[in-house]
């Protein structure tokens, strides 16, 4: 344990701290309850289709039994050929996504070539297995680089699959139970759109965890198609008005306070200088 | 320092298989009375953990011609009382001749949940009816036969997303200017299907439909408004 | 389960069955008056839900009583908590026993409800057979018997019965340990130590009836203004000789900002002088 003191004060340099990891353990066990993260109870699959990859995902984060975000992006950018759906504790799987694709843009600088699907895939199970689980993240990875289409699942302790077609989260075994009955080998890439879409579908109706909308990621030989919110089966379809006359809620004291007349607006650009 | 845990501490000996006959099915009740009717509402999903079990478990249950109870909790112990109630308010009849008032069932039910006051019923009740008075009454219970009369009663697990809102716009809670027009049933329907459609946005345990039994002293009737599936 | 079980009559002496030997190898048991306890094979796991379930109501409260010179004001908040969330600002922690006999609620509320409801059936078979009213030294050992037969058994009440009988005014604490206390001045619930501060220095046994009930209040109030667990409406009532009267049942945010202005007042008032 680090002592917070001049002396031996290190300036922080990234990644996880541990300090508070014996003490929070004990505090467990004293009654104390930790914070609970926001998780994606969720239904995320792919399939492998004649010309790349269909990922998809549902779009509900949940905490605990409230609905946390009904339109929340679960299919994450890894490289601009390969495309990652997350499930789990919803700020391990956008960091550890985030992270692994940072690397391997750098990687791609320095080597000036396209990443593979498997660079991402042992990039993601090394870190998932350095912390034993504790960074919950259940991913599916997916893209096409040039040894043609490739489709992952990797496990929060690090384990992982290659298989023409995969589900994850709380809603993988409603997604499964479609994939199974449906899936054919060298489908079109229109048959394998509507078969993501009916997986996860059916994750967003029987699975409470899994709601909203359907997203979908088409990943091919040299194209990406983003299909944010493909299909929405999930529209509100009541609302009252409700009218609060002014003066409603009590005023017990009021303040005026004179801002500056005009407002100034620097518009600087401020971006980020890359290699080309 | 360091902190020191023996292992005798940290395993207990012998196992023992828990007793748990307690499951919460989720779904959400609602309750408004007004002057001359009352409206009692309940989602219809019926669910635990992860999994729906069905999309059309009633939780409204009619008492009288003129009273009905909705119930949140645990479906197998609401409708074991849902039964036991009708028994007793079939006997009633048989000896008196008149169906028990609506501030009998009141009571009644609070007798029967503190019955159990050691095994207690997982159920969380709104008894909704036409007084005496012919005036709209609901009475809110906790598990256990604590029990009042409520201007607007939620129960549940969408509670907490629809008493405070109820609170404010049929009690008119934290308002400086309460309007001198009393709800209408109009008003009240309209706020039970919007409080509905918000819970079901936001809580994962109610969905599929809402089933609204609306008392006058004409009679019951019913409605039904689909919810979101998902 | 039905009601016959009330017509039975209540017999403080009958339970000479210790708790153990209740849970000792029957599934279920009916002890008397009809209470349903529960079965015991390993039963770790159902006491935490049962409990869990059982004590989700009324748990945060203040109450107060005090006897003065022409009564016994009572005065209560009417917040009922489930954990963090309140799930109700207007209780009735007042239960009318019957006109001449008042109880507290704070702990279980259906606790507080049943037993006290109980107490005034019994109080009025008494009436019936003596014809006469019940004292309330009488009426408060009927319950604490109760909660002494029950002691072990998980109920929870903090109660005060107060009334007039034939000997004056008077005031019990009763709570579900079997504690019985008579007393002239008495605070139960989460926000008693509040009240207690406001109610032992304002109290004079030769208060006035509105400045008795304006100690109360002010009580109960501050009580409201510290205890998280307590708030609400604040509900003050008088017992004279003719029986109880309800004086008062105010939003304690009014009373606050009503409060605030007196003191504005009371600040002006001085600067001017």
């Amino acid at each position: 344990m680090s002592n917070l003191n001049e002396e031996n004060y290190e300036e922080e340099r990234g990644g996880f701290v541990f300090d508070n990891v014996t003490r929070n353990m004990f505090m467990e066990t004293k009654g104390y309850q930790a914070p609970i993260a926001m998780k994606t109870g969720t239904t995320i699959a792919g399939v492998i289709f004649k010309g790349g990859v269909v990922l998809g995902a549902d779009t509900r984060a949940t905490n605990g039994p409230i609905v946390a975000d009904k339109n929340c992006s679960k299919i994450h950018f890894i490289a601009p050929n390969v495309y990652c759906c997350g499930a789990g504790t919803a700020a391990d799987t956008e960091n550890s996504t985030a992270l692994i694709s940072s690397k391997l843009a750098l990687h791609r600088y320095s080597t000036g070539r396209q990443t593979r699907v498997v660079t991402a895939m042992t990039l993601l199970k090394r870190m998932l297995f350095k912390y034993q689980g504790h960074v919950s993240a259940a991913l599916v990875l997916g893209g096409v680089d040039l040894d043609g289409s490739h489709l992952y699942t990797i496990y929060p302790h690090g384990s992982t699959d290659k298989l023409p077609f995969v589900t994850m989260g709380s809603g993988s075994l409603a997604a499964m139970a479609i994939f199974e009955e449906r899936f054919k080998d060298d489908m079109s890439e229109e048959e394998a759109k509507s078969l993501v879409h009916a997986g996860i579908s059916a994750g967003i109706f029987n699975d409470l965890g899994s709601g909203s909308n359907v997203d979908l990621c088409v990943i091919r030989k040299d194209s990406v198609e983003y299909l944010r919110g493909y299909d929405q089966p999930n529209e509100r379809n009541y609302r009252t008005s409700y009218v609060i006359p002014r003066g409603t809620t009590a005023t017990l004291s009021s303040t005026e306070e004179v801002l500056s007349k005009q407002l100034i607006i620097n518009e600087l650009d401020d971006r980020m200088e890359v290699a080309p | 320092m360091t902190t020191h845990i023996s292992p005798q501490m940290a395993s207990s000996g012998t196992q023992h298989g828990k007793f748990e006959p307690y499951v919460n099915n989720g779904g959400t009740t609602l309750a408004i009375p007004g002057k001359d009717f009352v409206i009692a509402a309940g989602d219809t999903r019926l669910s635990t953990g992860y999994s729906i079990h069905t999309r059309q478990s009633s939780k409204v249950f009619q008492l009288t011609d003129k009273c009905v109870i909705v119930t949140a909790g645990m479906q197998s112990d609401a409708s074991t009382l849902h039964k036991t109630m009708h028994a007793r308010l079939v006997h009633y009849e048989h000896a008196h001749g008149k169906q028990m008032s609506t501030e009998a069932i009141g009571q009644m039910l609070s007798n029967m949940l503190y019955g159990r006051r050691f095994f207690p019923y997982y159920t969380f009740n709104l008894v909704a009816g036409i007084d005496s008075k012919g005036q709209g009454v609901v009475y809110g219970y906790d598990a256990i036969g604590s029990y009042q009369s409520v201007e607007v009663g939620a129960m549940g697990t969408g509670q907490s997303l629809i008493q405070p809102l109820l609170d404010n716009q049929v009690a008119y809670k934290n308002h400086q200017l309460v309007p001198s027009k009393e709800l209408d049933l109009e008003r009240a329907l309209s706020l039970v299907k919007d409080s509905f459609t918000s819970a079901g946005e936001r809580d994962i345990y109610t969905g599929d439909s809402v089933e609204i039994a609306i008392i006058t002293q004409e009679g019951i009737k019913y409605e039904t408004l689909q919810l979101k599936q998902d | 389960m039905s009601l016959s079980f009330l017509d039975k009559s209540y017999n403080a002496f009958h339970d000479d069955q210790s708790f153990e030997e209740a849970n000792s190898n029957t599934l279920t048991l009916y002890k008397e008056p009809g209470l349903v306890v529960p079965p015991t094979f390993n039963n770790a796991g159902f006491r935490d839900q049962s409990h869990e379930i059982a004590k989700k109501f009324a748990k945060g409260t203040t109450t107060l009583g005090f006897v003065f010179n022409k009564g016994i004001v009572i005065a209560v908040d009417s917040r009922a908590s489930m954990g963090n969330y309140i799930s109700s600002q207007n209780v009735k922690k007042v239960i009318e026993i019957n006109p001449y006999l008042l109880g507290t609620m704070a702990g279980g509320a259906a606790d507080c409800q049943f037993w006290e409801r109980y107490l005034g059936m019994q109080c009025r078979l008494y009436e019936l057979r003596n014809k006469r009213r019940i004292t309330v030294s009488a009426a408060s050992k009927l319950l604490v018997n109760i909660m002494y037969s029950y002691k072990g058994y998980g109920l929870s009440m903090g109660t005060m019965v107060a009334g007039w009988d034939h000997t004056g005014p008077n005031l019990f604490m009763v709570d579900n340990d079997g504690t019985r206390l008579k007393g002239n001045r008495f605070s139960v619930g989460s926000g008693s130590m509040f009240a207690y501060g406001v109610l032992d220095s304002g109290y004079r046994p030769d208060l006035t009836e509105e400045q008795a009930c304006e100690l109360g209040r002010r009580a109960i109030y501050h009580a409201t203004h510290r205890d998280s667990m307590s708030g609400g409406i604040i509900n003050v009532y008088l017992i004279r000789e003719d029986g109880w009267h309800k004086i008062s049942s105010t939003d304690m945010d009014h009373l606050h900002w009503n409060y605030v202005e007196d003191k504005k007042k009371e600040i002006a008032d001085r600067n001017k002088l």
